[in-house]
């Protein structure tokens, strides 16, 4: 496994750097300090959900599929009238 | 990870989100580094874990299948923000940020983890203060273990150094600083 390396002089970087006992040490004291100003709050997760909606696969796919059932009606429709592109097209008379 | 029992997300989500709930807040507290924005973030990890409940697999336990949700959810938010920083002035609105420095700054843990980029303060938490070992980390992050092996060793170093100059400057510093947080 390829590790950095790491500089285990207590010196370095000065003469007060932990060891990486103290560091894990201050890490969990700080980290255990910190506390949620509100604390749980399970109806605000309630109200987060009945807001968000559909889920966004489930929304990507029904605008795909309309999408695609635009293109097919328009093309449908464009054919049975004639329209456009889809309508006969004139041949050119020198084709033999 | 010490759960007392491990709850299972699709029957009993509730009491999963009162055990991890605190939890949770911290270790993204530590990515995010802003108390408020942690809040909201777990928050929104409850509500996505919770839509995907049904898709949990006992393959780890619920608290780390959390920590993968709510840590990629802290990330892409610390992304999000650098993003809206780089938007013209007009678009972006900066929060205000003075609480935070106030608040945040005291003590020298939390400065040395402000000098971490997010995923080495993500794996730095995970491995000291959630306690998962690198391969529980590694699934976590989506990354190979000798990575967060590599990560872990490169935020010591860091930190150790930071705190270490830090401390060097002595009382001095202090209290200048806090002269100046008086003001």
């Amino acid at each position: 496994m390829k590790v950095p390396y790491v500089e285990d002089k207590p010196t370095q970087g000065g003469s007060r750097t932990p060891s990486e006992d103290d560091l894990s040490r201050m890490i969990r004291t700080t980290v255990e300090s910190w506390t949620p100003r509100r604390g749980p709050d399970w109806p605000d997760v309630l109200i987060r959900l009945a807001k968000s909606g559909p889920p966004t696969w489930l929304l990507y796919t029904a605008a795909s599929a309309a999408l695609i059932l635009i293109l097919l009606t328009a093309y449908l429709v464009g054919s049975a009238l004639q329209i456009g592109a889809l309508g006969p097209q004139p041949v050119p008379a020198n084709l033999h | 990870m010490t759960d007392a029992r491990e709850l299972d997300p699709a029957t009993e989500f509730r009491e999963l989100y009162d055990q991890q709930y605190t939890s949770l807040y911290r270790s993204i507290r530590a990515v995010v580094l802003d108390g408020a924005a942690a809040e909201d973030l777990t928050q929104e990890a409850f509500v996505r874990a919770y839509r995907a409940r049904h898709r949990y697999t006992p393959t780890a336990p619920p608290g780390a299948w959390l920590r993968r949700i709510g840590i990629n959810l802290a990330i892409s938010y610390l992304r999000r923000q650098k993003l809206a920083r780089v938007l013209p002035a007009r678009l972006y609105i900066a929060p205000d940020r003075r609480d935070y420095d106030r608040a945040e700054a005291r003590d020298v843990v939390t400065k040395a983890l402000g000098t971490l980029s997010p995923k080495l303060r993500a794996a730095i938490v995970l491995h000291y203060y959630d306690g998962l070992t690198r391969e529980e980390i590694a699934s976590v992050l989506g990354v190979p273990a000798g990575t967060v092996a590599s990560r872990i060793a490169k935020a010591v170093a860091i930190m150790r150094k930071s705190i270490g100059s830090d401390q060097d400057l002595g009382p001095e510093r202090s209290n200048s600083e806090g002269a100046l947080r008086g003001r």
